[in-house]
């Protein structure tokens, strides 16, 4: 043994606020999965959790059978993806800040991003998000403000952890976390 | 300050241009497209594109530009089978994508 190598991963510090309720959020999100595939036009959401492949009207019988073919498996990933997030919460190292700590390797964050996005499109579809109000304010909606406030933290997580997936994090290995005495 | 601390970076494989074998390149007789949509980040399409099709960046960000400025993008074409499983991967990832003959 001796020695020691890097491993590519990184260290994602969450409040416990944070953590609770990304937890709530993905347990939602895993109930919206569950029901095989969708009738078109009853929920929005699972229509956008699992679209069409077709869209031509003719092509009905492909659609039928790509969707038997494949929609188990498409609710699986997400399922296990939901499981993988919630695993790692549960396993987060509580730092003397009162932070969690959750460790992830290349592969963990992939699949983090994966179900964050399906976090965010299933809050996205719920709060009518639009390319005219991509990112809904809180302050303006105090009856959505818990979901928009959701809903912003989501966007923030994956897009932080989408740039270091991509090679491009702006983010200073060398600089430890100013707020965390264990770091 | 960041919530995330880098124990060491990790970059997407770039496997060259379109997955498109000689066979496929001739005939094309489906499209897979790929839709706008408002949740999807821009950074996550690129990299999602990056990752399935092997494109480079350049050619990913291109076609996630298409995509938000056009409202769609062909992102790949082959037989039904391939379109058909390249949707599926594409639906796997969140994106909103659907396939059709070419026209």
């Amino acid at each position: 043994m001796g020695g020691s190598r890097r491993v590519p991963g990184l260290r994602v510090h969450l409040s416990p606020e944070e953590a609770a309720r990304l937890r709530r959020t993905a347990e939602l999100v895993a109930a919206r999965v569950e029901g095989g595939v969708p009738e078109r036009g009853a929920d929005a959401v699972r229509d956008r959790l699992f679209p069409r492949a077709y869209l031509d009207p003719t092509e009905e019988r492909a659609e039928a059978d790509w969707q038997a073919a494949v929609h188990a498996e498409l609710a699986a990933a997400k399922t296990e993806a939901l499981e993988v997030l919630v695993g790692h919460l549960d396993a987060a190292r509580r730092r003397r800040t009162g932070h969690l700590e959750v460790r992830l390797g290349p592969h963990d964050v992939e699949r983090w991003v994966a179900a964050l996005n399906d976090l965010r499109l299933v809050l996205g579809t719920e709060l009518g998000v639009s390319d005219e109000d991509p990112n809904p304010d809180p302050a303006a909606d105090p009856a959505q403000a818990p979901a928009r406030a959701t809903y912003r933290f989501l966007t923030a997580l994956q897009g932080e952890l989408v740039e270091w997936l991509a090679g491009d994090p702006g983010l200073d290995p060398l600089d430890p976390d100013p707020l965390d005495p264990d770091g | 300050m960041s919530r995330l601390e880098v124990d060491a970076p990790t970059l997407p494989v770039e496997t060259g241009e379109p997955d498109l074998d000689e066979a496929v390149r001739t005939e094309r007789p489906w499209q897979v497209i790929v839709w706008n949509d408002p949740v999807n980040l821009m950074s996550y399409v690129v990299w999602v594109l990056q990752k399935l099709f092997g494109y480079s960046r350049e050619r990913a960000t291109t076609l996630m530009l298409q995509v938000h400025h056009e409202g769609r993008a062909v992102v790949a074409h082959g037989t039904r089978e391939k379109a058909e499983a390249d949707v599926a991967r594409l639906h796997a990832h969140g994106l909103w994508a659907t396939m059709q003959r070419d026209a």
